[in-house]
């Protein structure tokens, strides 16, 4: 008991030191602003907007503010995603796609001011769930964390790699390995960790020290998204909006379980490192359809179908920071964004990680659900005016903002030739439907697999049986051989015929 | 011939990507043969146990990969992949497309490489986002050509007249750019009278990298491109002589 009342302090302390600055507000405003912008124009993501704001702000601002930036623009860009859907029937992001399911008929059938109120409430009230698990979570994981060793380290590093190619894959399972193999491979580049051997150098010095993580981020994810938007134009119809913008608070009181369901699958998909925003709406669409009374009138302009996912999706960014400041492992794209961030700011997400941070975390995003939700009803008007922008006008400015960002934390114009080159292999990969997030997190937990799987050895002598004789260790091996197994179509076959399934 | 679908266009492009993949899989392991794995002396000092050794775990990766790329070539020889590989399909995009891509890769390309590093931020930026808005605004293929050539002009002047690090600080490449520049806005103008978004091309392309210039240099005392530029060169002298001694007395 007396714990969690020592938590909540924190919390409180926490909360309190960033409402009293005035600053807060300033960042807030403008990055939840700038988040939801980012969110309404199609063609721009939430992951592309953490993506920029790291590699503006950089380093070179306090990490409190950083932060406040970077979750402002997040919470707000997956909020921000519904407004297209809604009114052009164009997913803003991917997470909202399911919302234009439901949210374009009812905007089509002059409810469009009820469906955007019910999305801003439902999205505030998402992002509450998810922070509220995070709080809760984050502590009883940190406490089981605390006997996580190089061992475990190095298998946990791996699970998270493969868990993210195998859940993000949208072709085959093992194109999602690839990609997370090839950032494995681009984080051998450099000096090894232990003994300072150069590796894939190529005689270059720039290499010694290896793939920067923003210019790897804004390759991976910026300019992709900038050469593609470029070359396909989504126009859409907009529908008019009709009716006010606020929240019915009589449909939230009828619809409180299944924006409390949509909340905690949100949540849990969230958790499943790599997964995403978008995962997390189409299961709790998924899930909402199934269990709905009135499940036939999904995709016909139901308010249900709209709240589970839009609820689900915000509710996602909490659960994507659990295994991200619990185990270094990001939860989704726009997080693997954010662990760049951390990176920079030599903060290191983790079992390590000092818990003020995670208290300062859970309080920034309290403050930047309730500036969406402000933001979202008394300033939609404006919001659906930037959505008659082309996205041609926007991407040439997000190009320039990206070329400035990765100049000005790696400081060098070797990180815009890598940021380059990056881009265009993501592009190709894309193309290819290999997924990108894999790549990134492979990148960022590639160095502490390379420095943990060795240590492991080192300490042991060589023997493998280290990996095996320590229960945490030995769990976690038989995960990764589990998620592998899984994907072998002999092995395949035959569980089916255990569970008495034709194959 | 019935179209193909969009599974036998990814088979076929799959197969194209596992033999990318098996030879740099092959190449970084032949790199990899180069690090010391059974302890070998190294100048004279003795090298750490092969469980110790930096080239474990790329050899692991790279293994894996080799082995990811054989099955992903099964994969893709099952589904006829290997059969359409050399045909239209496997090869790829109709030619608006290959155009579309090769025009933004060129300009992107002249930008980082060649503006960037040595053409004034504000000029290499101004003249990207006119020529990309323009080029790309209404999908003309007429145009990403017309602007495609601007920008590479201005990027192979830059990489061939000041191609080495020292010689970064020159302008005459910044006065080319924005000779094509203003050329190019002007010719914007000319052409489009009625477009509004035409009309507001000259406006976001000064004040969208004039802003991101001066909010990451002054506000939030990040590092920029090219500081020596012939306009910023000139903003910060202003702002550390005339501008920041206001409130700094």
């Amino acid at each position: 008991m007396d714990f969690i009342f020592l938590q909540l302090a924190g919390f409180g302390a926490a909360f309190v030191a960033l409402v009293v600055d005035p600053l807060t507000y300033a960042y807030l405003i403008i990055s939840v602003f700038l988040g939801i912008t980012f969110g309404a124009l199609p063609g721009l993501t939430a992951t592309l907007a953490v993506t920029i704001l790291t590699g503006f702000f950089g380093n070179k601002i306090p990490l409190d503010y950083s932060l406040i930036a970077l979750l402002g623009a997040y919470v707000g860009a997956i909020y921000g995603g519904s407004y297209p859907s809604i009114l052009l029937n164009i997913p803003g992001t991917a997470a909202s796609a399911a919302t234009a399911m439901d949210g374009h008929p009812l905007a089509k059938a002059g409810r469009g001011g009820e469906a955007l109120g019910l999305t801003t409430t439902a999205s505030f009230i998402g992002t509450l769930i998810g922070t509220v698990a995070l709080l809760i979570f984050v502590w009883v994981l940190l406490l089981l964390s605390q006997n996580i060793a190089s061992p475990e380290k190095a298998l946990l590093a791996l699970f998270g790699i493969l868990l993210s190619g195998t859940l993000m894959s949208e072709d085959l399972v093992i194109k999602g390995w690839i990609s997370g193999l090839i950032g494995l491979a681009m984080a051998m580049v450099g000096l090894d960790p232990l003994l300072s051997e150069p590796r894939y150098t190529f005689g270059w010095s720039y290499m010694l020290s290896g793939f920067q993580v923003v210019p790897v981020l804004m390759g991976a994810f910026a300019v992709p998204q900038i050469i593609d938007g470029l070359r396909h134009m989504n126009v859409g119809q907009m529908v008019a909006l009709q009716g006010r913008i606020l929240p019915n608070l009589a449909a939230v009181r009828r619809y409180m379980p299944t924006i409390s369901r949509s909340g905690v699958i949100g949540t849990g998909v969230g958790a499943l490192p790599g997964v995403g925003e978008d995962v997390a709406g189409w299961v709790s669409y998924g899930v909402g359809k199934t269990v709905s009374k009135e499940g036939d009138k999904f995709g016909k302009g139901s308010l249900e179908g709209l709240l589970s996912s839009e609820t689900a999706n915000n509710a996602c960014i909490g659960g994507a920071l659990i295994p991200l400041l619990v185990l270094g492992i990001p939860g989704s794209p726009p997080a693997a964004a954010l662990m760049g961030a951390f990176k920079i700011n030599n903060v290191i997400p983790g079992p390590t990680i000092d818990p003020e941070i995670i208290l300062r975390v859970v309080a920034i995003m309290v403050l930047a659900s309730f500036t969406m939700f402000v933001l979202g009803l008394f300033t939609a008007k404006f919001f659906i005016k930037i959505l008659r922008i082309p996205q041609t006008v926007f991407l040439p400015i997000v190009m320039v903002l990206t070329a400035i960002g990765s100049f000005s934390v790696g400081g060098g114009i070797n990180d815009l030739y890598l940021m380059l080159g990056v881009g265009f292999v993501a592009y190709f990969m894309n193309m290819m439907k290999y997924p990108i997030a894999p790549l990134v997190i492979g990148v960022i937990l590639g160095g502490l697999f390379d420095e943990t799987f060795r240590r492991s050895l080192f300490l042991s002598d060589g023997s493998l049986g280290l990996f095996v004789s320590r229960p945490g260790a030995a769990v976690l091996l038989a995960l990764n051989i589990a998620l592998i197994a899984a994907q072998i179509p002999m092995l395949k076959r035959g569980f089916a015929r255990l569970r008495g399934k034709e194959v | 011939m019935n179209s193909p679908t969009e599974q036998e266009i990814l088979r076929a492009r799959d197969f194209w990507g596992a033999i990318v993949l098996f030879f740099l899989s092959v190449f970084f392991l032949w790199r990899t043969s180069f690090i010391p794995l059974f302890g070998q002396n190294r100048a004279g000092v003795s090298g750490a146990d092969w469980y110790n050794s930096a080239a474990l775990v790329p050899f692991g990766i790279f293994g894996a990969l080799l082995v990811l790329s054989l099955v992903l070539m099964n994969i893709s020889i099952k589904a006829g992949g290997a059969r359409l590989a050399l045909t239209r399909v496997g090869i790829g995009w109709n030619r608006s497309e290959a155009l579309r891509f090769s025009t933004l890769a060129l300009i992107l390309f002249f930008y980082i490489v060649g503006l960037v590093p040595r053409v004034d931020f504000i000029i290499g930026s101004g003249l990207l986002i006119t020529g990309l808005i323009y080029g790309y605004h209404g999908g003309r293929s007429d145009r990403m050509i017309l602007v495609t050539l601007i920008v590479a002009i201005a990027g192979l002047y830059a990489l061939a007249a000041h191609l080495p690090r020292s010689e970064w600080k020159a302008h005459d490449d910044d006065w080319v750019a924005l000779v094509l520049w203003f050329g190019l806005t002007l010719w914007v103008l000319a052409t489009n009278r009625q477009d509004r978004v035409a009309r507001a091309i000259p406006i976001i392309a000064i004040l969208a990298p004039t802003l991101l210039v001066l909010a990451m240099a002054f506000g939030f005392r990040q590092n920029v491109p090219n500081r020596s530029g012939l306009l910023f060169s000139q903003i910060e002298y202003h702002y550390f002589v005339n501008i920041k001694p206001l409130w700094s007395r």
